[in-house]
């Protein structure tokens, strides 16, 4: 099982990692642009960081598969 | 709390040699919200500044221009100058002023590039230093040219190809190479392309001037001195004025600011040849007052009337209205977009919310207790405005992050209470080596890397929570805008298709995880099926098919909060890694103190020091911004829309004058 237990965490990490990979270039072009549209225009905040942060959620499903297989497989 | 200030808009109206008197009650008063009169008619004409206007703006302009010069900055608490004596003033000073300050300011703009001058000649001369000549050796020829310049090789052998009619000095200044070469004009151009071919080689110019450079630099070194002391007399000149006058320098300013501000507000009247209208909306709870001011500064002659009629909700100016405590969270509701008058206000939602889930994210007492510090620290220098505001959402969040330090039981990521650890069931011993009896069922502290499962279902649990209170709010919006039938398929849609997926999941999940068969007959996952269902129906009808779509988007919204716990888990990480570092590698190795001797374990203090301070500037920005957009993203999107005018009444915040 210890090799298994290696193997889940492997797979958790590669899950949180691809997935911060993705969100990261995912919102690397919408900051780029929502801070663009701040500079000429203050009130463009609000909907800049919502707009940024769309791609994030793809990150947060890539903690959630590594929590699930720490804590579900691992039991 | 919860909706924006009542407003009333108000239609002003009376002859035009009442404006005067009218404009300076509404300024003193300070409440009303002026709306510009743009659509000029055959009958009136947008009105015209007030004689002053014209002159009190060139006053302004230079005092302006003098407190620039004189490099004037605000203060905090002054003796406050009385608007009365003020205006007799302000002419014979400023004019004074203006003729004191700017020929000094001219002089001492002369003196430094004067300065600047010399300083340039005296280090072109330096160099010269080097060579045996006086300066005017230098030039004067008509048939010898001279080349003069740092050089690293050696000239003679290249020259003797030439020719053998030169002469060449060489000497040494700064431990460079420095030269000086004549040789006749004949040979101007070979002479120019061997130097050029040197790598080493760079131009020096030879200042146009006499004599020996020691004794030029001497002279040049007493005329800056001299310059220096003239500078030096001229700006302590410019500092007693400036100590005499800033007083009087501030309050003009802002006695001129506000009579300026009074002298061109009719541009936003409507005027006719003898009459004057102002349109704009005045607090509700302010209209007795005004009423009764108008009465009494005009004898009643100035027509004051209250406006029923319905106008677009845009156009309502909108001031924020939150008890004290709540005060502070506008900011963020301002940053995000200013709510529409029928909306709801959420700043007093936020008060509650935010530090919530920044105190979950941080939960560290010794975080907490230097976030709080800071918090005081930035409340205490900046006493108004964004950072004020700001400090005190800090303080709030960092108080309640304490609170959760002790329930996780961290104190800079080290354990205060023991607690048990559930795998290997060893004890770790915390720092006051003591244990927690369980209150009300609970273990305390919750480990945190001990209980994520626990956690995360908390988490989605407080997700579930916040966005279905976004949802309620939601639907009290639309059934205000656009009533009760368009509320249900909008937003009461989507509750139901939350609450009853949320019930069927709760019971799928464990079933499919064990390998069972989907427990169809169990009521509470009938009944949640059921009403996602109807939901799903409702939005369909309301929404049309696209709004399918949508449906992945509640699911990402709420497992959103799962950084909640990740942010948390990973402040308490960094934490936990600094301290085992440090602790095991350096300052007690094998649990001896400074077992490794007294440089590691000073290099093991730095670690611990440097890890912790990043750790600190990560667990205020990252919980910080993360709970700000659970609010803006995850909450707000279920109801609020924005766009609405801020109240910006016509009148002004006296700081150095009084009335």
């Amino acid at each position: 099982m210890v090799a298994d237990a290696g193997m889940i965490a492997i797979g958790a990490g590669i899950a949180v990692g691809l997935a911060g990979i993705g969100a990261g270039m995912g919102e690397q072009a919408i900051g780029a642009a929502a801070v663009g549209a701040m500079a000429e225009d203050e009130k463009f905040f609000g909907k800049g960081l919502l707009m940024t942060v769309i791609p994030e959620s793809i990150a947060i499903f890539g903690l959630v598969v590594a929590l699930i297989l720490l804590f579900v497989f691992n039991a | 709390m919860l909706k924006p200030t009542k407003m009333t808009r108000v239609i002003i109206a009376g002859t035009k040699s009442l404006m005067e008197p009218t404009i300076a009650t509404f300024h003193r008063l300070n409440v009303l919200h002026i709306t510009d009169y743009l659509e000029e008619g055959a009958d009136f004409k947008i009105g015209k500044p007030l004689k002053p206007a014209s002159k009190l703006s060139e006053y302004l302009l230079s005092l302006r221009a003098i407190s620039n010069q004189l490099g004037l900055r605000e203060k905090e608490s002054l003796l406050k100058q009385s608007s009365k004596e003020l205006p007799s003033q302000i002419d014979e000073k400023i004019t004074k002023l203006q003729k004191e300050v700017s020929s000094r300011f001219d002089e001492l703009r002369n003196l430094e590039f004067k300065i600047k001058e010399k300083e340039d000649l005296a280090s072109a001369v330096k160099p010269f230093f080097g060579l045996p000549l006086p300066l005017e050796a230098y030039m004067g020829y008509e048939t010898v040219k001279v080349y003069t310049g740092y050089i690293d090789a050696d000239l003679e052998l290249g020259l003797s190809k030439i020719t053998k009619n030169y002469e060449l000095f060489t000497g040494e200044y700064e431990k460079r190479k420095i030269f000086a070469l004549f040789i006749p004009t004949a040979f101007e151009a070979e002479a120019q392309k061997l130097l050029q071919d040197e790598r080493s080689y760079v131009e020096l110019k030879v200042p146009q001037l006499k004599g020996n450079p020691p004794v030029i630099l001497d002279e040049l070194t007493k005329e800056i001195n001299i310059l220096k002391e003239k500078h030096a007399s001229i700006k302590s000149e410019l500092d007693n004025i400036k100590k005499e006058y800033s007083d009087f320098v501030i309050a003009a300013d802002e006695y001129l600011s506000i009579e300026t501000q009074k002298a061109e507000v009719p541009l936003r009247f409507a005027t006719s040849p003898n009459a004057f209208i102002i349109d704009g909306w005045v607090p509700s709870r302010n209209y007795d007052e005004i009423e009764k001011e108008l009465q009494e500064s005009t004898g009643g002659l100035v027509y004051l009337t209250r406006v029923e009629e319905e106008v677009k909700e845009e156009d309502i100016p909108i001031e924020l209205e939150n008890p004290t405590l709540a005060k502070p969270f506008e900011l963020l509701i301002n940053t995000f977009a200013t709510p529409k008058y029928r909306e709801i206000d959420p700043a007093s939602v936020l008060f509650i919310t935010f530090p919530l889930f920044y105190a979950i994210m941080l939960g560290d007492v010794g975080y907490g207790i230097i976030v709080a510090a800071m918090a005081v620290l930035i409340k205490n220098k900046f006493k108004t405005g964004g950072l004020n505001a700001l400090a005190l959402i800090l303080f709030l969040s960092s108080i309640l992050s304490i609170i959760f330090g002790f329930i996780y039981g961290e104190f800079f990521g080290f354990p205060i209470f023991n607690v048990g650890i559930y795998r290997t069931g060893e004890i770790k011993h915390g720092i006051l080596g003591i244990a927690v009896p369980a209150i009300a069922g609970i273990h305390i502290p919750v480990h945190r890397f001990e209980s994520v499962q626990s956690l995360l279902l908390l988490t989605l649990v407080i997700g579930i929570i916040h966005i279905l209170l976004g949802l309620v709010i939601g639907f009290r919006n639309q059934v205000i805008e656009h009533g009760l039938k368009h509320a249900i398929f909008a937003k009461g849609s989507w509750m139901m298709i939350l609450i009853g997926g949320v019930m069927a999941i709760a019971k799928l999940m464990p079933a499919v995880m064990s390998k069972l068969p989907v427990p169809t007959s169990d009521p509470v996952f009938a009944v949640g099926g059921g009403l996602a269902i109807i939901g799903l129906v409702l939005l369909i009808m309301g929404e049309g098919f696209i709004s399918i779509l949508e449906i992945p988007t509640l699911l990402s919204n709420v497992l959103s909060y799962s950084r909640i716990l990740a942010i948390g888990l990973s402040s308490a990480g960094i934490a936990l890694a600094v301290n085992t570092l440090s602790m095991n590698l350096f300052i007690k190795p094998d649990g001896v103190l400074m077992g490794k001797g007294v440089v590691l374990a000073l290099v093991g203090v730095v670690i611990l020091f440097i890890g912790h301070l990043i750790n600190l500037l990560l667990g205020i920005l990252g919980p910080g911004l993360h709970s700000l957009r659970l609010q803006y993203v995850e909450f707000f999107t279920k109801f609020y829309e924005g766009g609405g005018k801020k109240y910006v009444p016509f009148g002004y915040n006296r700081k150095y004058t009084e009335e």
